[in-house]
């Protein structure tokens, strides 16, 4: 996976980060491996405790203690040279001007990310002092201008506001404005818009994508929602339990789901407008917690498909089909035998 | 499901709860927050009403006034119960009180602060059996398990504290504790709002079945449509303190007639990548029920909007299709439902 074509901005390899708890080690993410292009957006799915959020945190290297990137790469290439993040020292300035300058991260509770004793002004003006040489008077204009950008009424009266006195979806818009005032090459959106209303939800999905064409940024899109997902990504990773277990397009993974989660996942939504009284397809059992981690396949214990002897025992690799997709499933591993292969 | 009449459970009319809000040092009365103002609404026995409508809209509210939490400013809760005939929960003394919150349950949003962290399974599920039937020892015992059993948890989990349990199988323990007094009127507060997706369905059927089963009704208070759509036979929504539509769950869904739901439908981001649809996106926010707009509440974000609904309340008006709706472009107006979204 070390070569890569022109078009990535960033490019993650067999990624391990394991918190070391008290009650044992939790392998939150557990050998990721993906790539983000410039320009795209790349969705991650999955449900609490899958590790997507703590793939999120890794790229900015903001996984603390006892958390710790075990092994595998990060590759920037954003840059004129390659820039692998994990090996950067915590410190290196370089870093620093990756972090928030060329990746940039939001998060779902704007309230509990904005500082409530400094204004939304100090706050975006921060962002831009930091990573650009530019004066007081010019950092000012520019603030105003991305407050305005992000599509809040009276930005120059918004500078001076505190958190506490804008409502949750002009804080997001906030927050939005911060992360983007230096421009970064990649936004990491984690979950922007769980904690909102439908309608404001709605005003924000539109807005990243205004942003995304206006600014020719790649966003890496966190989410557990199937419907947000629909509408932002272009390609999906579906995460369970630290791993990858689909990698797909996004029209496929609602057209023709591989994996047995994804497809279970699918199938377990109420959808609007399909009112045919009858019962949703419950997806068997809970998520294991991630100290607690099944052997072999992690999902056997809930599969419908679930194969004795093989799933169990065994850990499935990730099988690339002709299309492209990926799956890490073994109805889908013919080398394998006595193994039934759904594609034929 | 049917559409034969049925008989009401809770018949609410024209319930106003209004909040003073204070300032200054003495807090000096300086205004009041209309959390609810003036709303009606029937649910039949056996039956699930819907409630949707957007933060600050009331909704929670309403389902606190129904449990009495709050004492509402005015209006009438009427809970028809098959022996004592109706009682209106807003003027009831401590002792009907006592006997209708046995019959009416609540559940809420948030499974990890709704159960007490230092009480066991047996001591939560089984405290309103103790404290309002004076059960014990086996008996209390032999029904707790009865009741694990029922919401799909093992018996052995008797003796364990909620943190040894995911989200969905507190959400469990909160419904087997709600259904101990056997009830006939469920309110749920998005009881499946802070689970995950695949325990979300799992909790949406187990509502159902215990809904055949006993011939429960909820009052199913939510924000996510999809939800509602699959659980609700009517639904109403709701707009700084009001009801704007009310009707059966597929004619207001297929067919709105308030721009507001229009509109709420059609943000709802729907699973399917390949729809290309114009969506209405709403201008602004929501108000604040302390200073909404004159009028028609929406009139600020409604693309509708002309001069009447500046000045003019709207009042929720019978349509020729049966449900209900106030807008005073109801007849005129053509909006997309879900089909066309």
């Amino acid at each position: 996976m070390s070569a890569h074509d022109a078009s990535s901005l960033l490019s993650v390899e067999d990624l391990h980060v394991h918190f070391h708890t008290e009650q044992g080690t939790v392998q939150a993410v557990n050998g990721v491996s993906f790539t983000v292009g410039r320009g795209q957006t790349l969705g991650v799915l999955g449900e609490s405790g899958c590790g997507k959020s703590v793939t999120g945190f890794s790229l900015l290297r903001l996984i603390r203690p006892p958390g710790r990137i075990e092994r595998g790469r990060i590759v920037y290439h954003g840059l004129d040279t390659e820039l692998d993040l994990v090996q950067e020292p915590s410190r290196s300035p370089l870093l620093r001007q990756v972090r928030g300058g060329e990746i940039a991260m939001i998060f779902q509770e704007p309230m509990t990310s904005l500082d409530p004793v400094y204004t939304a002004g100090n706050q975006v003006l921060e962002a831009i002092n930091y990573h650009l040489d530019v004066s007081q008077a010019a950092a000012w204009d520019m603030a105003v201008t991305m407050l305005g950008k992000v599509g809040l009424p009276e930005p120059q009266r918004i500078m001076h506001t505190y958190p506490h006195q804008l409502s949750g979806g002009m804080r997001q818009r906030v927050m939005i404005a911060i992360a983007l005032a230096c421009h970064p090459q990649l936004l990491i959106a984690d979950e922007p818009t769980t904690a909102l209303d439908v309608t404001t939800e709605a005003q924000i999905l539109e807005l990243l994508q205004e942003l995304q064409t206006d600014l020719q940024m790649a966003i890496l899109f966190i989410t557990h929602d199937l419907g947000v997902i629909a509408e932002m990504a272009q390609e999906v990773i579906v995460m369970y339990l630290g791993e990858i277990v689909e990698r797909t397009d996004i029209e496929s993974l609602f057209a023709e789901p591989l994996h047995p989660y994804t497809r279970a996942l699918l199938e377990s939504i109420p959808r609007l407008g399909t009112r045919d009284g009858k019962r949703l397809q419950a997806i068997e059992g809970v998520v294991p917690s991630p100290a607690d981690i099944p052997l072999g396949c992690t999902f056997h214990p809930r599969c419908p498909d679930f194969m004795p002897g093989l799933c169990d025992v065994h850990a499935p690799t990730p099988q690339t089909l002709t299309d492209g997709r990926q799956v890490q499933c073994f109805l889908y591993d013919d080398q394998r035998p006595g193994v039934r292969n759904l594609q034929s | 499901m049917s559409t034969s009449p049925t008989t009401p459970l809770l018949t609410v009319e024209d319930l106003r709860m209004h909040h003073p809000v204070g300032a200054g040092m003495m807090q000096r009365r300086t205004g009041v927050v209309k959390a609810v103002d003036g709303i009606s609404f029937t649910i039949p026995t056996g039956r699930t009403l819907g409630l949707v409508g957007e933060s600050g809209c009331g909704k929670t509210t309403t389902g606190h006034c129904i449990m009495r939490g709050y004492t509402p400013t005015a209006g009438r809760i009427l809970f028809h119960d098959p022996n004592r005939g109706p009682l209106d929960i807003c003027q009831a003394d401590r002792r009907t009180l006592a006997y209708i919150r046995q019959k009416v349950q609540m559940v809420f949003q948030d499974p990890y602060s709704s159960l007490n962290p230092r009480m066991t399974v047996q001591e939560i599920v089984g405290e309103p059996l103790r404290v309002n039937q004076g059960l014990s020892g086996p008996a209390l015992r032999a029904r707790v398990e009865e009741l694990l059993t029922v919401v799909g948890l093992h018996v052995s989990a008797m003796n364990r504290f909620p943190h040894a349990f995911s989200g969905g199988q507190r959400q469990r323990l909160v419904i087997a504790r709600a259904l101990s007094l056997r009830p006939a009127l469920i309110v749920a507060d998005e009881p499946v709002s802070a689970l995950d997706v695949s325990i979300q369905a799992q909790t949406l059927n187990l509502l159902q079945d215990l809904q055949e089963r006993y011939g429960l009704s909820y009052l199913f208070i939510a924000h996510d449509l999809s939800v509602v759509e699959h659980i609700s036979d009517e639904v109403a929504v709701m707009y700084v303190g009001r009801i704007v539509e009310m009707g059966p769950t597929h004619q207001v869904f297929d067919t709105p007639r308030h721009p507001y739901t229009s509109a709420l439908l059609s943000a709802v981001p729907r699973p399917n990548p390949s729809r290309t649809h114009q969506r209405i996106i709403l201008q602004g926010e929501v108000p604040n029920p302390a200073n909404p707009p004159s009028g028609c509440a929406f009139h600020p974000r409604c693309r509708h909007a002309e001069d009447r609904c500046r000045h003019e309340i709207p009042v929720l008006q019978a349509t020729g299709d049966g449900h209900r709706v106030a807008c005073h472009f109801a007849d005129s107006l053509s909006l997309p439902g879900i089909g066309q979204v």
